[in-house]
């Protein structure tokens, strides 16, 4: 039992990271077109960096853990350069050059994103489904 | 988790059993202490459970933490349950025995 419960945190730990990625993959579709900021500027591109966890514990100093979750690292922002669009009539063109800047932001690579992170999270609801069985199975031996 | 708790009950220990229900042997972990573990493992999931739907409800916890707690909860149940129906049936077992 400890073990897979073990497992079933593990792939919880991955369902939150996974949502984690959605909730930065909308965010950025949402923002494709903000050109202002807080900070000035348009919207930047956010990517979710992601690292096993558990690594410190004292399984993993015996070498003896073998269900590591995921967890989310940090959530950095892209440095790819702005977009430049011409359009004179835009609030936040240049004065001088009338070039708008838009985010770093392509719609077509988060929708990528989107779909392998809505993929990724179902394939560990499988892995939690294969573990409700196997303990349901078990407990069926009693019967 | 709290399942773990279970992996310690030890039931599985003739020894252990008999010393438990005659409670015979001072402070020995016996097989009754084991259920009274059990049952705590049964409210402690369930509490868990509990917490975790009212956090989703209240827009701070996710769904599959909710279904996880509520699953492990259940599998706590079900374990629970079948002890006791092996329990039972040992005894019944042992009634019904022609002296």
């Amino acid at each position: 039992m400890g073990t897979l419960s073990a497992a079933v945190k593990a792939s919880g730990s991955a369902l939150a990271a996974e949502r984690t990625r959605i909730e930065v993959a909308l965010s950025n579709i949402a923002n494709a077109s903000s050109t202002r900021t807080a900070d000035g500027g348009p919207y930047r591109r956010r990517d979710v960096i992601l690292t096993p966890d558990n690594v410190n514990s004292f399984d993993a100093a015996l070498g003896k853990a073998s269900a590591t979750g995921v967890r989310v690292a940090g959530i950095v922002e892209d440095t790819e350069p702005f977009q430049q669009v011409l359009d004179k009539s835009h609030p936040d063109a240049d004065p001088v050059t009338g070039l708008v800047q838009l985010p770093n932001v392509n719609t077509q690579d988060e929708m990528v994103d989107l779909l392998q992170a809505a993929r990724a999270y179902q394939a560990n609801l499988a892995a939690v489904t294969v573990i409700r069985d196997m303990v349901a199975r078990a407990l069926e031996l009693g019967k | 988790m709290s399942i773990n708790a279970i992996a310690g009950a030890r039931l599985a220990q003739p020894g252990n059993i008999t010393q438990g229900l005659s409670k015979s042997a001072g402070g020995a972990d016996g097989f009754a202490q084991s259920l009274g573990r059990l049952i705590e493992g049964v409210e402690e999931t369930t509490g868990a459970a509990n917490t975790a739907v009212t956090d989703m409800l209240n827009k701070n916890g996710d769904v599959h933490d909710a279904m996880i707690a509520l699953h492990h909860a259940e599998t706590t149940l079900q374990l629970t349950v079948q002890i006791r129906n092996k329990l039972v049936q040992a005894y019944q077992d042992i009634m019904r025995m022609p002296v």
